[in-house]
């Protein structure tokens, strides 16, 4: 905390004191980068760490500044005014979530798609503002719109702007540092992981965005007194993407990256603007270069700096993460005539199978058969053709990842699937969240402090756990296997479904973890459903094993009686029923 | 009033058919490559300005085709070379390298040709009648020829080995390099056919538009949208997407207004977009 | 020669500029001028979609410059030009003009750019010094201290809308235009020119501005419709794309067309086989026969060479900023905004166009109305001093 204050109060006083040092005119320069600046670091955030690039920031700073315009035509010259600015500010920010929320609803699918939305919609909005003369004074745009009372000068709003960005990056930082900073670079990681934990993935992705428009409107509610104008210029595609290439430049990851971007990028197209005729081609290059040489941004430059901003705060003190709601009992699942298709390959062609009193189920089949189909329809990764999925009671038409996991179930999939660029604690972190947090948790640094008994103990059990701060892509892939068996886990699920959880480990590992699973069965009184091809391992652990073949049910009982089974010895020993 | 339904309809057709054609590079690069290249209107640009040198040096204007292949092929090998394959294809990186690739490319013909507007004559003159309405050859041709192409590279896309290739790459790079395909060359020949297609686009609607560097910046918006509708990676999505994009704004700009037409373009990219971000037929 | 030293002094700063170690430092190292200049900065697209204009506009005013300095200066001062870019957005340029009054202490401000950035420069300049506009726009500006000097909606149709009539033999007309104020703005005023001639408007399309537009669909509906006239207020590329579409359809041997905002660059571009009874209406052609026309582009070759940007009004206003600066500085004796606000009105200057007269902060002068023939104009009438109907007092 103290780190952080001093930090960031060395960036306020910096910024209050340039105009003594570059003079007038320049601080009423960089008082316009400013705000491009708070944008820009609007853009780095959304892209930067939750991985959803913006390519219409323009239109939400263009909106705020309209909406200031008007409010500054009201108001006059009442302090009143002042409230102008958190107003837009938040006013935009509230439109951003509600837009984007509706966006990313029920879509998991990562891509261009949202970009190219924001794109659209800023091409659009820029047509209604030239056309809507009425309302927005057509191309030429709102003139005359009154300043601030109380600052005049052309240095006056400078400081205002000033402090603004200066609390803008002291939120920033303080927000990436938060655990919703976390939980935004593991979206943008692995959003599918996050979604099998539980989170809210749609509304962790719009929360992202509704920062990014917040900062905008901040830009838009002071560039409306800063200009005394306000025209359709800033929702054209041109200023979204100079926003950008800001982030780009300065380096999207970085908290400061982007202000830097547009401070450098602004003052050196500026410069060059009105010396150098051909100043674009040196603007191309450079931004050429900086893309294949400094892929993280001017910041790689500024390594100092970065290390600055971006330093990890101390770890903080472990406390007992709150209880998690639950019902003892085991949950249960039933399918009923499932069937699922994709394309023209039938994938499960009537399935019908259900959990019993037994605590470990294993399900076999030779490749193919629809094992991991299964899991995958039943948790909301595919979608299903026809039959019902009943999960613990309950008819559930549409399974999502989300409710799914939220319901109970915990899953570890076939390949280890973990945040990698995070690290190890917040891997974790990010599994004990899930279903904890209440209220303004994400918010509150102590939560990577959380921990619980089943938590110490796996760490306890698997000793590389303890190495917190290291990446997960470090790890190796039997760890990461444990790593995402532990995160399935520590959020304490009545269901565990895992799909070849000894796949790739050594003999050593693959008895700890058998070990770490029977133990954490009677701790959580838990159900579990394991794919396996390992018969040494399904001897070992299966109460019931359950055969799929050709994405049916073929046959069940326990091991013994399986093995003895002729239609399964048929499958397994070639040839078709 | 007859008469100007037939008129609309032909220019229907028209706008889909010119859009499918400049969309195509686009579908090829993005559709197959999954690389962002936004300065693809500039290589459409490059195509014009050749086929304004072609017409300028007295020569028959088909020889502008293979002269803009090779302009904007030759381009595309160094950009693949020192821009593309330095970012491993990766859809975010290439799109800011080519925004300043796109920059760099018009501030350079401006070098070379300032910026005014050079006008290409239409090589083919004079008009056809079709149901009796009076309608220009030239652009009659196009449209003929954008549909042959369409159609030739439908065929030749589920036939040919190459495509079977380009398929594979782009399903299962690992495998298909596996297998014994070059991917990396396979890569580089897909960007730069791409690029070369671009060219050609360009000495089509050279003699039909203001030539000008910055031509290509507005040329590009739709052709996204078309893409993005129609779905990447397959022939049926192309023309469907340009379909859609090209014919709801001709046909909306004729009964409504040219605004309103545009903003439903928008409008309705963006509800593909949010509901079906692959698109109508997309690559399985 | 004094200057022409400086120049390269000049210059030879900027170069150095761009090897970065200039670049981001405060305004002081800047080359401090000699106390006698009087500075003016110069506002012109070096950038943006006007960049067209550019060249040719930092010739006309280098050229304006130098006539005025060549006949004792401003004010007994020689002036000396700090130019701008003007093809940015309105922020960008007002923040340039900031700097031009700040740290390059410029007395006075011309610039040839859109109203959007005009409003963005009047914001900051705040009638702190003489702001002279020169190209044609809509009107309906009265910002104080700001003088205009180009075409306004009125000048371009009222003279020459009762000759066209008269040209294409018929009153019926089909107005397009790009969808924004000064297209909108301008077929307002047309209509009732129109209405007083007994005229009917018979179609309005308007095209969203800067969009991808084609114009098949409005070719169409105008060879349907039949129109005599056709009254187009397109602007850059959309006037070239619509005009080529138009002739390829057939239409121009029939129809007559009426241009708003055509000047040689953009005729260029439309092309010898599309411009067929087009018209334009303007108070400058690079190609008029007046004397001083002569012998001003005769001046431009003579220092430019083949390498000569092609004049247009657009350009050819920043070459009469200094001419009507010059003038009305010498009647007030003064730049001070008072003075110099007071003394141009009724203030008659000549520039290459002939002469203009100053009412209203605006300025009454001729207008040419020219038939396209290929890629040159033809002027077939003009008016002679035509009033702007602003009132700015």
């Amino acid at each position: 905390m103290a780190s952080f204050l001093v930090r960031n109060g060395l960036i306020l006083v910096v910024l209050v004191l340039v105009p003594v040092f570059v003079g007038e005119f320049w601080a009423y320069q960089l008082g316009l980068y400013f705000l491009y600046a708070l944008a820009a670091m609007g853009v780095g955030l959304a892209w930067g760490q939750a991985g959803i690039l913006p390519l219409g920031q323009g239109m939400f700073v263009a909106l705020a500044a309209y909406l200031a315009a008007y409010g500054l035509l009201g108001f006059g010259s009442s302090p009143l005014a002042y409230l102008i600015i958190p107003a837009a500010c938040i006013a935009v920010a509230l439109f951003g979530f509600a837009f984007a929320v509706t966006i990313f609803r029920g879509r998991s699918e990562q891509g261009p798609s949202f970009s190219l939305i924001t794109l659209a919609l800023t091409l659009a909005a820029f047509q209604v503002a030239t056309t809507w003369s009425s309302v927005t004074g057509g191309f030429n745009g709102l003139r005359n719109i009154s300043g601030l009372p109380g600052l005049d000068g052309f240095l006056d709003l400078y400081y205002l702007i000033a402090v603004v960005l200066a609390l803008a990056i002291a939120a920033v930082d303080y927000l990436v540092r938060a655990p919703i900073g976390a939980l935004w670079r593991a979206v943008a990681d692995n959003e599918r992981r996050l979604a099998f934990l539980g989170y809210d993935v749609a509304a962790l992705k719009a929360a992202a965005f509704a920062v990014a428009c917040g900062l905008a409107g901040l830009a838009g509610a002071l560039y409306a007194p800063q200009q005394n104008l306000v025209t359709p210029d800033l929702a054209g595609f041109a200023f979204s993407g100079d926003l950008v290439i800001f982030a780009a430049a300065g380096g999207r990851t970085a908290v400061l990256g982007p202000a830097i971007g547009a401070i450098v990028v602004g003052a050196l197209s500026a410069e060059l603007r009105d010396r150098f005729p051909w100043w674009e081609i040196v603007i191309a290059l450079f931004f050429i270069v900086v893309v294949l040489r400094l892929p993280a941004g001017l910041m790689t430059l500024f390594a100092r700096l970065k290390r600055l901003s971006i330093a990890r705060s101390p770890a903080p003190r472990p406390s007992r993460a709150p209880d998690k709601p639950r019902i003892a009992a085991p949950l249960s699942v039933a399918f009923d005539e499932v069937r699922v298709r994709m394309g023209d390959v039938t994938i499960l062609d009537g399935l019908s199978v259900r959990t019993g009193d037994e605590a470990v189920l294993c399900v076999i089949g030779p490749n193919g058969a629809g094992k991991t189909s299964a899991l995958n329809v039943m948790t909301g990764a595919l979608p299903k053709r026809g039959g019902r999925i009943v999960i613990d009671g309950v008819d559930v038409p549409r399974p999502r990842p989300a409710a799914v996991a939220r319901s109970g179930v915990g899953r570890k999939f076939q390949t280890p699937s973990v945040f990698q660029k995070l690290t190890i604690d917040e891997n974790l972190a990010i599994a004990l969240w899930a279903g904890r947090w209440r209220g303004l948790d994400l918010l509150r640094p102590s939560l990577f402090g959380w921990t619980t008994p089943l938590l110490d103990e796996m760490r306890r059990r698997f000793g590389f756990l303890r190495s917190g701060a290291k990446p997960a892509s470090d790890l190796s892939h039997g760890e990461r296997q444990i790593l995402e068996l532990t995160m399935a886990l520590v959020t304490e699920p009545r269901l565990l479904l895992l799909d070849e959880p000894c796949a790739g480990l050594s003999h050593e590992e693959t008895a700890a973890v058998i070990d770490a699973i029977q133990w954490a069965r009677h701790e959580l009184n838990l159900r579990i459903i394991i794919i396996e091809h390992d018969m040494e391992l399904v001897r070992r652990l299966a109460d019931r094993v359950v055969v799929l073949h050709q994405g049916r049910f073929l046959a069940d009982g326990s091991v013994e009686e399986v093995q003895g089974n002729p239609d399964v010895r048929a499958v397994y020993v070639g040839g078709s029923r | 009033m007859e008469s100007l339904v037939v008129t609309q309809a032909i220019n229907v057709a028209y706008e889909v058919l010119i859009l499918a054609a400049l969309v195509l590079g686009l579908a090829v690069v993005m559709g197959l490559l999954n690389v962002l290249n936004i300065a693809h209107g500039e290589f459409v640009m490059l195509g014009s300005y050749t086929a304004y040198l072609v017409q300028k040096a007295g020569l028959p204007y088909l020889a502008a085709v293979p002269a803009a292949a090779v302009v904007c092929g030759a381009i595309g090998v160094v950009v693949e070379r020192f821009l593309i394959r330095p970012l491993r294809y990766d859809p975010f990186e290439t799109l800011l390298a080519t925004w300043g690739l796109g920059l760099l490319l018009r501030k350079l013909v401006e070098l070379g040709f300032g910026r005014g507007y050079r006008s290409v004559d239409i090589p083919i003159s004079g008009s056809i009648n079709i149901f009796g309405e009076a309608y220009p050859t030239y652009r009659l041709v196009l449209m003929v020829v954008s549909a042959v192409v369409l159609v030739a590279l439908f065929v030749w896309y589920l036939r040919a080995p190459t495509g079977a290739r380009i398929r594979a790459m782009v399903g299962n790079p690992v495998l298909a390099e596996a297998v014994g395909i070059r991917t990396r060359q396979l890569a580089r020949n897909t960007f730069v056919a791409g690029t070369a297609w671009a060219g050609v686009a360009g000495v089509m609607i050279a003699p039909l538009t203001p030539v000008e560097p910055f031509m290509g910046l507005t040329l590009i918006v739709n052709s996204f949208f078309a893409l993005v509708v129609g779905g990447m990676g397959t022939v049926t999505g192309l023309f469907a997407g340009s379909a859609i994009i090209g014919g709801l704004q001709s046909v909306l700009t004729a009964a409504v207004s040219p605004t309103t037409a545009y903003l439903a373009m928008l409008v309705l990219s963006i509800l593909f977009l949010w509901q079906r971000p692959r698109g109508l037929f997309p690559r399985p | 020669m004094l200057t022409s030293l400086k120049t390269s002094r000049r210059e030879l700063l900027r170069a150095a500029g761009v090897g970065a170690l200039a670049i981001g430092a405060p305004a002081i190292i800047r080359p401090a001028a000699a106390a006698d200049t009087l500075k003016i900065g110069v506002l012109v697209a070096d950038s943006g979609p006007a960049a067209l204009f550019g060249p040719a506009q930092r010739a006309a005013a280098e050229f304006g410059a130098a006539t005025v300095n060549a006949k004792g200066g401003l004010l007994g001062r020689q002036v000396e030009i700090v130019f701008a870019d003007a093809g940015a957005p309105p922020a960008e340029v007002a923040k340039s003009a900031v700097k031009l009054m700040l740290s390059d202490k410029v007395e006075l401000i011309f610039g040839s750019h859109d109203s959007a950035v005009r409003q963005g420069v009047e914001n900051v300049v705040k009638g702190k010094i003489p702001y002279v506009y020169t190209p044609c726009f809509e009107g309906d500006d009265c910002s104080s201290n700001v003088y205009f000097l180009g075409e306004t909606p009125e000048q371009q149709l009222q003279k020459a809308l009762p000759k066209i009539v008269e040209l294409a033999h018929g009153k019926t007309f089909y107005l397009i235009g790009d969808d924004y104020v000064w297209a909108r703005t301008t077929n307002e005023k047309a209509k009732k020119y129109i209405a007083d001639l007994g005229g009917t408007v018979v179609a309005e399309d308007y095209y969203p501005f800067g969009a991808p537009n084609k114009f098949e669909t409005s070719v169409a509906k105008i060879k349907s419709a039949k129109p005599a006239i056709v009254l187009e207020t397109l602007v850059g590329g959309d006037n070239v794309n619509f005009n080529r579409t138009f002739a390829d359809f057939n239409l121009s041997d029939d129809i007559v067309r009426l241009s708003c905002l055509l000047e040689e660059n953009t005729l260029a571009g439309i092309g010898k086989d599309a411009s067929k009874n087009l018209y334009s209406s303007f108070g400058y052609f690079a190609d008029i026969d007046l004397p001083q026309n002569k012998a001003f582009i005769a001046e431009l070759a003579k220092k430019y060479g083949d390498k000569a940007p092609q004049q247009c009004t657009i350009s050819k206003g920043l070459y009469d900023a200094f001419v009507f600066a010059a003038a009305a500085a010498a009647k007030a004796k003064s730049l001070d905004a008072g003075k110099f606000g007071a003394a141009v009105e009724g203030l008659t200057f000549d520039t290459p166009s002939g002469p203009m007269t100053v009412k209203h902060r605006h300025t009454d002068k001729n207008i040419f109305l020219a038939r396209c023939d290929g890629t040159k104009f033809t002027i077939v009438d003009t008016f002679s001093a035509v009033p702007t109907q602003q009132a700015c007092s």
